[in-house]
């Protein structure tokens, strides 16, 4: 699977933030997005999701002219939720009504329901986080969270990760266990993700590196 | 804007700003009577009436106001507010006009306090003759609009307290001038409370439309003759005839008049204070005393004695709904009865008619106001706020005259649609006001999560948003029933007096003699609200995890 982006212009009525962006990332691959803060990162992330009227809404409305192949699929017509686009944010948003356990099964497909508890058996393992999951999520420590985080996202199944400063609020030891955790779980799922970062630890591959500047 | 999107909120807007313009239109319309205003003019009893309407009005705003502050000082100072803060629900949900209900008892040459010194210290055999509640300068009054407005201000000064991030601020603000040498107190009127009070501008306004144009509250505890220009404006409205209405409408527009000047009167006070340069004069304030950190997170005693006051009176209520014979000076009375319950229960309709009104204007405010505040744009949403809280600010007997307009229009008056319509029209803005904040700072990003997960706007609103927003959902609800509950004006004057509730009885049976049966009805009017809340607390109580230790 492969992510396809090109961003003709993004921004709101009276700026624009940035011109004819355009990028390709490869199944398994981490294409890392730098830049000072207002330079429209997150947008980016929003553009390729579909979330752009969700993020930013009233007197900067955001809107942006973008096209999105997955797969060679465009996709860039699609409601957010058909897009199997996945989404990581600097917070780990956990519902808060919701069991460790329950989170994980929102999001997986619908299905017989021992085959969807068996998915989140799994991913509570694969986060060391077994016998964990009828807790409030609320009791669970940083690092436990941004666990879950993931493994949510990884449960519905997308075709890309976007990755919106998912490590910035971890203190610096979890930052690098962490890290290490998302870059594999990416790999071994051989699916394309983008990282949007302002810290240099953060770049996942080197050779993989674009640089955000103000347009406008 | 998808189609979708622009069609329900245009409804939406239609549904609510529609009747709403209509009513305000209407009411205002109907000062366009010169005679009616020549006729004001040379009644004797208005300028009288008006006087003491500024005098009670502006007394107990000034009173509630600084009381309140005083305690906001000292319970942020020591760190306190959140215990007193625990106390209010209850003193919020008391009815204004069981409050003077239940003050009159106590305060009346028969009542519980004299009862209590009598005949040991005052040597009372009988009661006096003495105007305690309904006396002429309206002190009664104002002691009851100010022991009732205090907890609103708490809550609403609270309300901008605990968001985190203005109390983190306001905490480091207020720890960093005690670094430059001012002593906690100083501190908080230095920093802190030109911020907060600012904030609660709105809040006055609506204490200060209340305090100048209450009726249900002045007629149970105000003075009599002459009565406040609100207590007048609503006996003219009721008058037979259409010219002494028009004169009562009338008044209605000098009370919005008086409002407006008041509201202005106190901007211009606020505004020559703070020009005084007094706040940056650079005294530190004396420094408290050593060894009174062991006194801190302590709840000021005035918060206690204000307590004390909402306890005695509900207690007043309790005991009065069951007394039957009762001489003066016994405390307790002779012989306990439950023949008001009695009465009550034979007249369950009356309760019926309270709790579906209240139950189907609290559920069509929440409907409406959770469709506006998912769907409307936020610039929309700015706009409507205006009109919305018309009906808190434009004086209730001037807004009745419109209400009963738009009814005879529609054909509805005298019937339940009617005053579903009347009693929605009050409750829709507290409901929008109380969900607001936390429905609109709902943390967008739920939703770009949830659809990233390939869940549906429908799912992601009952199962995530919803579920989440449950606290603040039944809590809004419960307020939109306590309002409708305290509906006193609509309920008649829409009603056409066909309609019965919990509180028109209460209010229309304490001129009367009937002690236990007033009792009865303000306790009701008193703990049908309490029961909302606490439904809504139960309902609305985060979830308890297996195996957790929070």
């Amino acid at each position: 699977m492969t992510l396809q982006v090109h961003i003709t212009q993004l921004g709101s009525a009276q700026r624009v933030l940035l011109k004819d962006l355009r990028f390709t990332v490869q199944p398994g691959h981490i294409l890392t997005l730098m830049g000072p803060s207002g330079s429209g990162k997150s947008s980016v992330l929003a553009a390729i999701a579909g979330t752009l009227n969700h993020v930013a809404e009233g007197a900067q409305a955001l809107r942006a002219q973008v096209s999105v192949q997955l797969n060679g699929q465009d996709i860039g017509a699609l409601p957010t939720a058909q897009r199997g686009v996945g989404l990581l944010f600097q917070d780990p948003l956990l519902f808060a009504h919701l069991t460790v356990a329950e989170n994980l099964l929102f999001a997986v497909p619908p299905g017989p329901r021992t085959q969807r508890w068996a998915q989140v058996q799994q991913a509570l393992t694969e986060a060391s986080l077994q016998g964990y999951g009828e807790r409030d999520p609320a009791t669970l420590s940083g690092g436990q969270r941004a666990r879950v985080a993931l493994m949510r996202a990884l449960l519905a199944q997308p075709k890309a990760l976007l990755l919106d400063e998912p490590f910035s609020k971890l203190d610096a030891a979890l930052r690098d266990q962490f890290r290490a955790f998302v870059f594999d779980h990416i790999r071994a799922r051989q699916i394309p993700a983008v990282l949007v970062t302002h810290d240099t630890a953060d770049i996942a591959e080197p050779e993989h590196v674009m640089q955000l500047n103000h347009a406008g | 804007m998808t189609a979708f999107r622009l069609f329900w909120s245009t409804t939406l807007l239609l549904l609510a700003g529609g009747p709403l313009l209509a009513v305000a239109g209407l009411a205002l319309a109907s000062l366009f009577d010169a005679t009616a205003w020549h006729a004001l003019w040379q009644d004797p009893h208005a300028l009288p009436a008006l006087a003491l309407t500024l005098w009670t009005g502006l007394a107990s705003t000034v009173l509630a106001w600084w009381l309140s502050a005083a305690l906001l000082a000292q319970g942020f100072v020591r760190q306190s507010l959140g215990r007193l803060l625990r106390g209010l629900p209850v003193m919020l949900a008391t009815p204004h006009a069981a409050l003077a209900i239940g003050l009159v008892f106590l305060l009346a040459p028969s009542g519980w306090v004299l009862r209590a010194l009598s005949p040991w210290l005052t040597g009372f055999e009988f009661p006096p003759p003495w105007p305690t509640t309904q006396d002429p300068w309206g002190l009664g009054l104002i002691v009851a609009l100010t022991a009732k407005e205090i907890p609103f201000l708490l809550w609403t000064a609270a309300t901008q307290l605990q968001r985190d991030d203005v109390r983190q601020r306001w905490r480091s603000e207020h720890a960093l001038a005690q670094t430059l040498g001012y002593s906690p107190q100083r501190a908080f009127w230095r920093v802190v409370w030109p911020q907060l009070s600012a904030r609660l501008w709105w809040p006055l306004l609506a204490v200060l439309a209340y305090g100048l144009t209450v009726v249900d509250m002045a007629l149970v505890i105000g003075p009599a003759s002459p009565p406040t220009l609100a207590v007048l404006a609503w006996q003219w409205l009721q008058d037979a005839d259409l010219a002494v209405n028009a004169q009562g409408a009338a008044a209605g527009g000098v009370l919005a008049l008086a409002l407006l000047a008041a509201a202005l009167l106190w901007r211009a006070a606020q505004g020559l204070s703070a020009r005084s340069g007094h706040a940056l004069n650079g005294v530190r304030g004396a420094a408290p005393p050593p060894g009174n950190t062991s006194k801190s997170e302590r709840v000021p005693v005035s918060f206690h004695l204000l307590a004390g006051l909402y306890g005695a009176v509900l207690l007043a209520l309790a005991v009065g709904s069951v007394a039957g014979v009762w001489p003066f000076p016994r405390v307790w009375p002779e012989a306990v009865t439950g023949q008001a319950w009695q009465r009550v229960w034979d007249s369950r309709d009356t309760v019926g008619t309270t709790l579906g009104l209240a139950l189907a204007s609290a559920a069509l405010a929440l409907a409406w106001s959770v469709a506006w505040l998912e769907l409307a744009p936020r610039r929309w949403d700015t706009a409507l706020r205006p009109v919305l809280y018309v009906p808190l600010v434009l004086p209730a007997v001037l807004w009745v005259v419109g209400l009963y307009h738009l009814a005879l229009w529609w054909r509805l008056e005298g019937q339940w649609l009617g005053l579903l319509l009347a009693h929605t029209s009050m409750v829709l803005p507290y409901v929008l006001l109380t969900l607001s904040p936390a429905y609109l700072g709902f943390d967008a990003r739920y939703a770009a999560l949830s659809a990233s997960l390939g869940h549906g706007p429908w799912r992601f609103l009952w199962r995530i948003k919803w579920p989440l927003l449950r606290r603040a959902l039944a809590a809004s609800a419960a307020v939109g029933f306590a309002v409708s509950v305290a509906q006193y004006l609509p309920t008649l004057y829409v009603g056409a007096g066909r309609f019965n509730s919990v509180t028109t009885e209460a209010v229309n049976l304490a001129a009367g003699a009937q002690r236990s049966l007033t009792s009865a009805y303000a306790g009701l009017q008193f703990v049908l609200p309490v029961l909302a809340f606490a439904l809504a607390a139960w309902l609305g109580a985060p979830r308890r995890f297996k195996g957790s230790r929070s």
